[in-house]
């Protein structure tokens, strides 16, 4: 009997998904392997090389391996599940492949090490090694992560290698919105906008006051809405208002959305202005910082200027979803927790390296409120046109994308409520349970304790599938795994038959 | 790769639409404007550009389409005259230094002409190749 039609055209398909997705490992691998630069500083470290070599090494062949033995003979289109399934399987890997240098170099158990890793690809910044022991080689690893995980494994791939044609595999990492009209072009525009900032930061960290191992990571961290640090202080360490300051900077330039950094670059004022996620921004900083100021900080701290730079410095890092910190989360009290909670759950710009619910989506169910409180005032027969200016363009916002909006927020609050009872069963109190799992969804990163290395197997399991859903944005995780599943059965029934 | 160009594509039924798949698989900037928002289910998956809806006989529209900075418009549209408006209103309002319109009606071709823009007619197109055909048929066995 000749092969079915629907299994050969099965086949075909997997062969490019499993070329691309090869493609992607090799990636990965040299990112595994590129922060033995440190060696060049110190070469005292070689000892630990392995840990690197081998898994990144191995992943790299393979991926080369997969991408020459597959590659379809022009490059293919792919469609958005297509797409899913390579993002599935690369984060799977980023986690897993990604968590052997941890174990190995840094001494974590197997669930330590895929937390940390899930930590760092996803720039949550929640850590549970003592940076104080580890390695340079180590501490450049998981910035090197954040910092990969910021820009978005597709993105990072189609402007290396080109890739697959279409936005399948760029929308699948939630990162739909592009510059330019061509998707290529848009990544490569990304990346160097990316790379610009991270560079910029560097260079003025190092001026504010670190020296340049310090600076090449918090640069790295901050761009990416990562917040590992290299201190158990974070931020706090330093104490200066300098290197503060061109973190929240940083943060900040993180937290938009690429689309807006690109405006601001080319001096299209009135498109930022204009932009519904910035007037979030513009209210929601004063508000916070207000809150935390009378209710916390002020308080809190012998001075003045101390309890303002706080004040501000914290709300940037929980709206930003940095995780960045310049003080303990003791002692803020109630109003102050729940501020944090809240900008942990709203999170950053769509399409920036930021976490959480995003600023457009929140913009939007608030504009939304309005429209329907119009259209009950006006007459029934009355047709009405819900607008948001998107750029230099007032762009519609039909009754279906409102529906995805409100689909992901319930999603999102149903998963941070199980989340959070999770935890209050393992005994932590309600606010710390909440605060800790909001900043594990949002890939924020902010600590009250909860994430430590004496902390129970499930909690670490619970924070990191958050962190991965957080970060993916939780459909393409199930489009992409019914997918797999599904084509892999039929792929199994019929061979077998 | 060669040097990619920015082009504006009017129209996205089945002549614009191959276009728009096409040259966005030959890494160009696409952007490609139809009045109707469900014509863009023609496009395929291969299509990376952007997408305007409005009706392009509105200079409003061609300027979200960045019209201005276009390195070329394709008018691809159903109707001869939106084709001939869209055309006209590209070279003279936003200075696009190529532009080329479909016309289905042949005898338009002469109109279009003196007006200074590229046509393309599917119409003479096909009609050209089936007297060249049957004119290569008699030649070859002149019975």
């Amino acid at each position: 009997m000749p092969p079915l039609r629907q299994e050969q055209f099965l086949r075909q398909r997997y062969r490019a998904i499993a070329a691309y997705t090869g493609l992607i490992f090799f990636l990965l691998g040299f990112l595994m392997v590129a922060p033995l630069c440190a060696l060049l500083a110190w070469p005292g470290e070689a000892g630990q090389a392995w840990w690197f070599l081998l898994p990144g090494g191995g992943l790299a062949a393979l991926g080369a391996g997969l991408w020459r033995s597959l590659r379809p003979s022009e490059p293919a289109p792919l469609t958005t599940p297509e797409g899913a399934v390579i993002i599935i399987l690369a984060w799977a890997a980023a986690m897993l492949v990604g968590a052997m240098p941890l174990m190995g170099a840094a001494g974590l158990n197997f669930t330590q090490a895929v937390f940390e890793a899930t930590s760092g690809w996803t720039t949550t910044g929640l850590s549970v090694v003592d940076v104080t022991k580890v390695s340079h080689l180590v501490l450049l690893y998981r910035s090197t992560m954040q910092l990969a995980g910021g820009a978005g494994l597709a993105i990072l791939m189609l402007a290396a290698f080109g890739g697959p044609l279409g936005v399948g595999l760029s929308t699948a990492e939630g990162r739909e919105r592009q510059l330019v009209p061509h998707v290529r072009r848009s990544t490569r525009l990304v990346v160097s906008i990316y790379a610009g900032y991270s560079l910029a930061g560097l260079v003025a960290l190092r001026l504010a006051g670190m020296d340049w191992f310090d600076a090449i990571n918090h640069s790295f961290c901050a761009v990416s809405t990562g917040g590992f640090s290299t201190r158990p202080e974070s931020i706090g360490y330093w104490n200066s208002p300098l290197v503060e300051a061109v973190i929240i900077a940083l943060m900040i330039l993180g937290n938009l959305n690429f689309l807006t950094s690109y405006a601001l670059l080319k001096g299209r004022w009135r498109a930022v202005f204009r932009n519904g996620e910035v007037r979030l921004l513009a209210f929601l900083l004063p508000v916070g910082i207000v809150v935390l100021f009378t209710t916390a900080t002020a308080a809190m701290f012998p001075s003045l200027g101390k309890s303002l730079r706080v004040a501000v410095f914290e709300t940037i890092t929980a709206l930003t979803t940095t995780g960045y910190s310049t003080v303990g989360y003791k002692g803020f009290g109630a109003a102050a927790t729940l501020v944090f909670i809240l900008f942990m759950l709203i999170g950053g710009g769509i399409c920036s390296t930021a976490g959480g619910i995003k600023q457009f989506r929140i913009y939007a169910l608030w504009r939304a409120l309005f429209w329907e409180f119009r259209r009950l005032l006006l007459p029934r027969s009355a047709v009405s046109r819900p607008e948001i200016w998107d750029g230099d363009n007032r762009e519609p916002v039909d009754d279906a994308s409102l529906r995805q909006i409100a689909v992901f927020v319930f999603l999102y609050l149903a998963l941070f409520f199980i989340g959070s009872v999770l935890l209050t069963a393992y005994g932590f109190s309600l606010s710390d349970s909440l605060f800790e799992f909001a900043s594990a969804l949002g890939t924020v990163g902010l600590s009250v304790g909860v994430t430590s290395p004496t902390a129970p197997p499930m909690v670490l399991w619970a924070e990191t599938f958050a962190m991965l859903l957080g970060r993916l944005e939780f459909l393409v995780v199930g489009i992409g795994l019914v997918k797999a599943v599904r084509d892999g059965r039929w792929l199994i029934c019929k061979s077998g038959t | 790769m060669p040097k990619s160009l920015f082009i504006v594509v009017v129209g996205c039924g089945r002549l614009g639409s191959l276009l728009a798949n096409g040259l966005s698989r030959q890494g160009h900037n696409v952007v490609v404007v139809d009045r109707r928002e469900e014509a863009f289910a023609e496009l395929s998956v291969e299509f990376s550009g952007f997408k305007v809806v409005g009706d392009a006989v509105e200079s409003e529209t061609l300027r979200k389409a960045r019209a201005a900075d276009a390195d070329c418009i394709i008018a691809a549209a159903e109707e001869d005259n939106v084709n001939l408006m869209v055309a006209q209103v590209a070279k003279e309002v936003f200075g696009v230094k190529r532009v080329i319109a479909r016309v289905a009606e042949p005898a338009r071709e002469l109109a279009y002409r003196q007006l200074n823009i590229e046509t393309v007619s599917p119409t003479s197109l096909a009609g050209d190749h089936v007297l060249m055909s049957l004119a290569r048929d008699q030649k070859e066995n002149p019975s």
